[in-house]
């Protein structure tokens, strides 16, 4: 297969005789520490036993009755410090790999045509749904199979947000998540794509137009920025970067990366998905620039492995400063200065210190900055209250907003986050609007 | 999780290794064995070209697949066998419908005499099946003509395409004893009986196989059985163009029960002939297992079509260091040695009672041992929610042990002896109230 063909199709997981070999080494636990170990409510002990029963059409509807998403949770989800931390059966060997046998179980519903839901009646109101991520599509399922008419607003071209837009396609398909959108058809849920609800007004419109409920699941997609960074050729925010990378046709990138030396700049799961697409493209050189040290990146364990087994250079310990730019203002390196670690700062962390005349400039053709993201332009403090950083301020259990009958979830209301968490906010808000409405 | 069937507790108390050369061989019917390893009549002795890969591999002998007169010609079904899996453990047992040798009968001793010629220490028992008296002894002379050690007289196929044979005659004593006279009086070499384990008691046909002479028994051939049904067309497998059949199962899974035919024969006096034992053997403490219990020789086939002729070598290797580790230098000094011991159950001192014993130090917190208790066993167990850790209250302990089996830690649950005087609390009944309403039969027990 090309770079780009490789780019586009995901890893694949555990056929259906590996997952049941691995559930195999389930121990059956009386109270399953796995099934506590979920932010969605997922219930690992009782699929796994399923499967060990041969119920196999019965473990995959324990599975994508609590979780829509319960495939794409499969695959994405960190789960060694989520249902896997607390494995039983680390205790002889290993943690059972919960994640993996879900995949599985999910994908072997697809090839043998089992489909988990009935297509439910629907003799509920309207509910609007804004936004197609995690958590719209995890609200709209819930409510479409109580019975609700639910219609999911889509600013781009095609529905999942993040784990459409937002993640490297060799992580997360298009294929897969279209058998996934699948039974959201089937449920009957609706799709407005290419329709953007401009923050409070739109929302306002939606419940003007009939909708008895709006579920506010937008996401972040506006990145931060390092200082100057807008101005400059060969500088990319992941938001951009990461798009680009799942165009279709793919194209676009690759030139842009392969045999050049490319910094991503950030220590999260984000950064991670950047700097090893620019390996896996061909970049001569891939660095991640950090400020802190490797055992305080916020990206998960097996993330930054794989990037140091792929050959990223980690560069810990360097803030960056600026850009050093040519006479075009295209990108020649990334300004650095060198930190040390000094006294835990708010966050319980040791704090990075820049090292007095330290400061040096790694060569780069290309940056991508993965600092984090924050609410885009849509403004939704006129609709309901918001914090500081423009975040929907909302109760954690009911997902309830300051105004009636406004519910929100995902990233939009706690940063960025989970996809689990953000399936769960879907799922809470859903039984909200339940309550609400009846 | 394999349990712990590790040397250590397999060899009990090891006694200092002897030094002296380990003697494998044995002595069968009168001929000598170099050890007491020997392929089954089936596909895996087929052909010289076969066994010839075998004995160089270690196998002691060969019982070659079933020679045919072909005077009614063999064509066997297809596909022929099927796979039992239990959970991702393959083929804990084999079904198949496999027939006698389809080779021509000229092929298969010609075959003999190239064996014979190049392995003159190796005995070949040749396996036959007549479908009338005269074949018999036909199939006999020409078996003992061309270089045979020994008869197998094949009683026991259960799935025989021609009508009335195989375990048919097995089943049918007077027939069995006839067939087996009839060959006595043709050849002058040994002769053992096949028995079939589709019968309650084998030492009933294995005392009229004596009856008509045998030298020998061998047990036990396949198990009829259904090992699986398709889902899709309701045909039991293996599926022959739409049709399922009842035939011969084999494997690890049908080891226990092979092992009792074994004893129990081994055990009857009256019959006192010496044994070939086969059933789901692997590994050397199965072949193990059955000399202990009587046998001389073992014999393997299903093993083979699940790991290859190689397994002869952990056969060996395994029960010579076993034997070393015992003092025991000659394999022939373990026949029978578990015979002594292996007693009726009216014999149990019921007096001496125990419980299950919990090394909690290695406990990982599964609480598998608490549902089994509390769902079959005495409700011994109380599990602490907190600790995620299981307690037990010995004086309701039954001792049953399937708090051990199904424990993912082998050696964690052991029995402990009870001192003397030590009680059982007896299991309480749910409502006092209910005591007054029983009704007990008025009428003597006698």
């Amino acid at each position: 297969m090309s770079n780009a063909a490789l780019f586009q199709t995901m890893t694949k997981g555990f056929d259906f005789a590996q997952a049941i070999a691995e559930a195999d080494r389930c121990l059956l636990c009386l109270d399953p520490p796995c099934s506590k170990g979920c932010p969605a409510e997922t219930d690992p002990g009782a699929f796994i036993r399923k499967l060990r029963l041969h119920n196999v059409t019965g473990a995959i509807r324990t599975i994508k009755s609590n979780n829509i998403l319960g495939g794409a949770c499969g695959v994405l989800c960190p789960t060694p410090r989520l249902c896997e931390k607390e494995c039983s059966a680390t205790g002889i060997s290993r943690p059972v790999e919960i994640g993996k046998i879900q995949r599985a179980l999910v994908e072997h519903g697809w090839k043998i045509g089992f489909q988990p839901f009935s297509v439910p009646v629907r003799n509920r109101g309207k509910v609007a749904v804004v936004g197609s991520g995690p958590a719209g599509l995890s609200c709209a399922a819930e409510l479409a199979r109580e019975g609700f008419a639910v219609t999911v607003y889509e600013e781009r071209a095609e529905p999942g947000g993040v784990i459409r837009y937002g993640v490297p396609a060799y992580r997360f398909d298009k294929a897969f998540l279209s058998h996934e959108m699948a039974d959201l058809a089937h449920l009957g849920v609706e799709f407005a794509c290419g329709t953007r609800i401009e923050g409070s007004t739109g929302a306002r419109k939606l419940l003007q137009q009939g909708f008895k409920a709006v579920f506010l699941g937008p996401g972040l997609w506006e990145a931060e920025r390092m200082p100057g960074g807008e101005k400059v050729k060969g500088v990319l925010t992941s938001v951009e970067f990461l798009a680009l990378m799942r165009e279709e046709p793919f194209a676009g990138i690759g030139h842009q990366v392969e045999g050049k030396v490319v910094a991503v700049i950030g220590g999260g799961s984000v950064a991670m998905d950047c700097v090893e697409s620019a390996a896996k493209l061909g970049a001569r050189d891939a660095y991640l620039v950090y400020r802190r040290s490797f055992a305080q990146m916020p990206a998960e364990e097996d993330e930054r492995l794989a990037a140091l087994r792929l050959g990223v250079h980690f560069l810990m310990l360097n803030q960056p400063l600026g850009y050093a730019v040519d006479g075009k203002d295209s990108l020649t390196g990334v300004k650095l200065v060198r930190t040390r670690l000094g006294e835990p700062d708010a966050s319980g962390r040791r704090k990075p210190e820049t090292v007095k005349g330290s400061e040096w400039t790694l060569e780069a053709q290309l940056a991508i900055e993965a600092i984090g993201n924050r609410p885009d332009t849509a403004d939704w403090s006129a609709l309901v209250k918001t914090d500081k950083a423009g975040l929907v301020v909302t109760d954690e259990t009911t997902r309830k907003t300051s105004t009636a009958f406004v519910f929100a979830g995902g990233d939009i209301t706690r940063g960025a986050g989970l996809v689990v968490e953000a399936v769960q906010d879907g799922k809470r808000a859903a039984r909200a609007i339940r309550a609400a409405l009846d | 999780m394999a349990k712990d069937t590790g040397l250590k507790s397999a060899f009990g108390g090891a006694k200092s290794a002897s030094g002296g050369a380990i003697d494998l061989s044995v002595s069968f019917c009168g001929v000598k064995f170099p050890n007491p390893f020997l392929l089954s009549s089936s596909p895996v002795s087929n052909s010289a070209e076969m066994v010839e890969m075998a004995f160089e591999q270690g196998w002691g002998g060969v019982c070659y697949k079933t020679l045919n007169s072909d005077r009614i010609p063999i064509i066997h079904p297809s596909p022929r066998m099927n796979a039992y899996h239990y959970e991702a453990k393959q083929l804990v047992g084999l079904q198949n419908v496999e027939q006698i040798s389809d080779r021509p009968l000229k092929d298969n001793l010609a075959d003999f005499l190239y064996l014979k010629k190049k392995y003159p220490s190796h005995p070949i028992i040749a396996s036959i099946m007549g479908f009338s008296n005269n074949e018999w002894a036909y199939l006999a002379k020409a078996a003992a003509d061309n270089g045979a050690d020994m008869l197998e007289l094949n009683f026991s196929c259960p799935h025989m395409t021609v009508e009335g044979s195989g375990h048919k005659v097995g089943q049918a004593v007077h027939l069995l004893e006839k067939f087996t006279a009839t060959v006595k009086h043709a050849v002058s070499i040994p002769v053992l009986a096949k028995m079939t384990p589709n019968i309650t008691d084998m030492t009933e046909p294995a005392l009229f196989a004596k009856k008509g002479g045998a030298d020998g028994i061998s047990a036990v051939n396949t198990f009829r059985a259904i090992s699986e049904i398709g889902l899709g067309d309701w045909v039991a497998k293996p599926n022959v163009f739409g049709v399922g059949a009842m035939s011969g199962y084999s494997g690890s899974a049908i080891k226990p029960i092979a092992l009792h035919f074994i004893a129990e024969m081994a055990q009857c006096a009256e019959l006192g002939l010496p044994l070939s034992a086969m059933g789901g053997i692997e590994t050397w403490i199965d072949a193990l297992e059955y000399l202990l219990v009587g046998a001389t020789t073992v014999q393997v086939t299903t093993g083979i079509i699940k790991y290859g002729y190689r397994i002869v070598a952990d056969m060996i290797e395994g029960l010579s260091d076993y034997m070393s580790a015992r003092g025991i230098t000659r394999a022939e000094d373990l026949i029978g040695k578990a015979l002594p011991n292996l007693k009726s159950t009216d014999h149990f001192d019921l007096e001496r009672q125990g419980v299950a014993a919990y090394d909690m130090d290695r406990c990982v917190g599964c609480g598998q041992c608490y549902i089994v208790c509390r769902d079959a066993g005495g409700q011994a167990l109380e599990w602490d929610e907190a600790s995620r850790r299981p307690k037990l209250v010995e004086d309701k302990c039954l001792s049953c042990m399937i708090c051990s089996f199904i424990c993912p830690v082998p050696g964690l649950i052991t029995h402990k002896e009870m001192p003397k005087g030590w009680a059982r609390r007896p299991t309480g009944i749910m409502d006092k109230a209910m005591e007054r309403q029983v009704k007990i039969p008025n009428m003597p027990l006698t």
